[in-house]
């Protein structure tokens, strides 16, 4: 590999010789230093010193650029180049096409997101952004930042144009990865927690095409955490009990029949050839179907299960379970 | 635990790339576990303490270039790795950190990452509670030096109508913001109701349907009614943008019960069970050695032993109490009356996570990390570290240090702010009334008495006679596992 050269020093540029650098430490030596390359030193030495003077010029903004390609963190080279951007009405497609190149170089980093934020709030312009979202997606399905970014864009604008696609997007990138808990996350604040978007008034019949949908994801993949969790999620927010799907839930806690049969049951789908049954998650929604119930038996059913998954299938929890039996007992 | 009985993560013969990583990573850890059943694990403090020694005296290489505004961290997190480690400073290296500290507070109030950066909330709370480690009274001590008037102006400069607050000017809303400026703010004293005002519904707003809390909610307005007037805050939607996490979990649940004397009437609700389950969920199966993950089918990760670990010993003060119920009597172990073991009424498998730490989490040269193969670092090395003690101890001040500490309360003068504090001080004797059977069969552990209120920096002294050593540790040497 070619080894790229450094940029000459700042200190040894003319066009830059008007501007005295500051160092970090005026004082003693700090304690826990970091070792610095020079390069970094330098270019931070010039933007203590604009910033000090208060400089806001086309320069600032290579400078500031070139600290932030140094160490994507350094929250206050984006805070001044923000400043900078709108004290000298930079272009601001110009701003989100750098944008764009350090989205996709450093997306684990907070600042990334937020100075896009910020610029897309200045131009209003988010046509193309649910697009490149999508794109920045394909290298990292999980990254935080960039989906608290596409709910932003969702939420903010409140436009029905921008939300048109939304659950299209999410069959997309279910199909990719069903336990991509980022995608469930997503598909709940599209379906329940933006309010009712078009398409959707409904509501009996969103919740009925939820449950199956997840129903569906289940007997796909049984052991899939985000998807009971979505499952759960759906009945709670709908106030519906959960023994709403309890003759969907049943073949799941116990083991694997040989003899699957071809039973086609939309509402109930069951468990694949492939499944590794009993599934943990669905002996726990079983429990809390019983503990709702709230009868004496019922309870007994209930801490019977809970005490097979402390004891069996689920020993790591087993301090927990333990917890649900006394609370359920107390009450009782 | 044997590696032979341990079952994989299902995949019910539908791989997808979760289930692949997760695979491998299961792998990697299995090889972690010693293949004979008997060696002790073993806490290799001293190796430990090299990392941070080194870090401190020599510096951070290059590469801790990406934490250049974070440098309160890198300073916190080796101080306070020490104090778990229980180790103090020697008097020339305590006072080159208190210098090392104020050269980052900023002249309009707060602390930024480095000298002359912004002021941010996160650096704020990491050099205050640097200082609380290091720091002394009076001239050249840190703490008097400490603007708390502008760091309140400051804090009041950040706050948004929704109740949540920028981490800095220009920055984004996140609940470790939150999380940073009430423990600082509390550290200093200057919480007043006008400070926090909407911050519990804030931080209630950001608990998803899984249990767990994310970074930050959408507030949406309804449009003004006269051309130039104000928009009202809408109570829905203000969806969540982000799932549950670990990190955002511990920070808005410490914000909460910080925010308990302060909670408005009628009080925004936090669900608790379905935090609790959320909680526990987040660790790791046997065959993943019972380490925390931070989300729902992500990996487990040391950092989470103290974000997700150490939340649970927060439960207690939402009301979460197993130990107020009598244990069933299967549980009881039999001729163990000892003042530690004998005990375990936390909801997390406390031996399981230990081991995690213990096996996988300890980089072999030294320091902690995220998971094998990875390099060990500053920040995992504390939370591993602080993951391990909480995964140990149940530390609270003893009835005679909590009457001290009070004791020393001064009133401000100011009355709001007087009577919130009896309350709250009622409301702890509450929650502490009927745990009494376990209070005194635990030992009280006096130096972790961080939420006391506003006490100077020494009184957090780790069992006095601090400055006398150097570098010497007072644990044994290697700390052997407590299960």
């Amino acid at each position: 590999m070619i080894p790229v050269p450094s940029p000459p020093l700042y200190s040894t540029r003319p066009e830059w010789a008007d501007v005295v650098p500051i160092p970090q430490y005026e004082k003693a030596n700090p304690l826990a230093p970091i070792l610095y390359s020079e390069e970094y030193k330098d270019a931070t030495d010039y933007l203590r010193a604009v910033v000090k003077s208060g400089e806001k010029s086309e320069r600032v903004l290579q400078l500031t650029e070139h600290v932030i390609r140094l160490n994507p963190a350094h929250y206050s080279a984006w805070q001044y180049r923000y400043e900078t951007v709108v004290a000298i009405q930079w272009p601001l497609e110009t701003e989100i096409a750098l944008m764009d190149e350090l989205a996709d170089k450093y997306l684990k980093t907070y600042q990334v997101w937020h100075h896009r934020r910020l610029i897309l709030t200045l131009s209003k312009e988010a046509r193309e952004e649910l697009a490149f979202v999508a794109k920045i997606l394909q290298q990292d399905e999980k990254n935080y930042h960039t989906w608290a970014h596409r709910q932003w864009i969702l939420a903010f604008y409140n436009d029905d144009a921008l939300w048109a696609g939304e659950l299209d997007f999410v069959d997309t990138m279910m199909n990719k990865d069903v336990r991509n808990n980022s995608v469930w996350h997503h598909r709940f604040f599209v379906v329940f927690q933006s309010g009712v978007r078009e398409g959707e008034e409904n509501r009996e019949r969103v919740v009925r095409r939820e449950l199956i949908y997840t129903k569906q994801n289940i007997s796909l993949a049984p052991n899939n955490a985000s998807a009971w969790n979505y499952l759960r999620g759906v009945l709670e927010f709908t106030k519906l009990p959960l023994s709403t799907v309890a003759t969907f839930v049943t073949p799941y806690t116990v083991p694997l029949p040989e003899n699957l049969g071809d039973i086609v049951d939309v509402e109930n789908p069951p468990p694949g050839k492939g499944a590794e049954l009993p599934c943990v998650a669905a002996i726990e929604f079983q429990a809390d179907i019983y503990e709702e119930e709230a009868q004496s038996e019922s309870i007994e059913e209930a801490v019977r299960l809970w005490k097979s998954l402390a004891e069996e299938h689920d020993t790591i929890r087993k301090k927990y379970w333990e917890y649900r039996i006394q609370q359920a007992l107390l009450r009782t | 635990m044997t590696s032979t009985t341990m079952r994989r993560t299902p995949i019910d013969s539908f791989p997808t790339s979760t289930s692949s990583t997760q695979a491998e990573t299961e792998k990697i850890l299995l090889d972690h576990l010693p293949k004979d059943n008997k060696a002790a694990p073993t806490l290799q403090t001293q190796a430990h303490m090299q990392f941070l020694i080194r870090n401190l005296v020599q510096g951070f290489p290059a590469r801790y270039t990406s934490q250049d505004a974070s440098q309160p961290w890198l300073l916190y997190w080796t101080l306070e790795a020490f104090s778990v480690l229980q180790v103090g400073l020697d008097p020339g290296n305590r006072q080159k950190a208190v210098d090392t500290i104020m050269a980052w507070q900023h002249p309009d109030g707060g602390f930024g990452g480095g000298p002359h950066q912004a002021a941010h909330l996160l650096p704020t709370y990491a050099a205050v509670c640097a200082l609380a480690i290091v720091g002394k009274p009076g001239e050249g001590g840190g703490w008097d030096q400490i603007d708390r008037k502008k760091m309140y102006n400051f804090f009041m400069s950040l706050k948004q109508p929704d109740g949540s607050f920028f981490v800095a000017h220009h920055s984004e809303v996140d609940v470790r913001g939150i999380y940073c400026l009430l423990v600082t703010a509390t550290l200093l004293d200057i919480i007043t109701p006008e400070l926090v005002e909407g911050t519990s519904a804030f931080v209630a707003s950001l608990q998803t349907y899984e249990g767990g809390f994310s970074s930050a909610s959408q507030p949406y307005y309804a449009p003004s009614t006269s051309p130039n007037g104000p928009s009202a805050l809408l109570e829905s939607p203000r969806p969540p943008l982000g799932e549950a996490h670990g990190g955002y979990t511990f920070c808005a649940l410490a914000s909460w019960v910080m925010l308990l004397p302060y909670l408005p009437s009628p009080a925004p609700k936090i669900n608790k069970m379905s935090l609790l389950r959320w909680l526990v969920q987040m660790q790791g199966s046997p065959v993943e050695l019972g380490g925390f993950k931070g989300r729902t089918n992500k990996l487990v990760d040391g950092c989470y032993s103290w974000w997700v670990g150490g939340a649970f010993a927060l439960l207690e003060s939402i009301g979460i109490n197993p130990s107020a119920i009598p244990a069933p009597s299967a549980d009881k172990q039999e001729g163990k009356d000892d003042d530690w073991s004998d005990i375990d009424d936390s909801l997390l498998n406390r031996k399981a996570l230990q081991e995690y730490i213990l096996f996988a989490g300890q980089h072999p040269a030294g320091g902690l990390r995220d998971k094998p193969p990875k390099n060990a670092d500053s920040y995992h090395t504390l939370s591993c570290l602080a993951g391990l003690s909480s995964a140990q101890h149940k530390v609270f001040p003893s009835p005679t240090r909590r009457k001290a500490l009070l004791d020393s309360w001064k009133s401000t003068g100011n009355s709001t702010n007087e009577e919130l504090r009896k309350a709250y001080v009622r409301r702890r004797a509450l929650l502490h009334r009927g745990n009494g059977h376990r209070d005194h069969r635990r030992r009280p552990v006096e130096p972790s008495e961080r939420n006391a209120p506003s006490v100077q920096p020494n009184n957090y002294a780790h069992g006095g006679n601090d400055d006398v050593l150097l570098w010497a540790s007072r644990a044994s040497a290697n700390r052997q596992m407590n299960s």
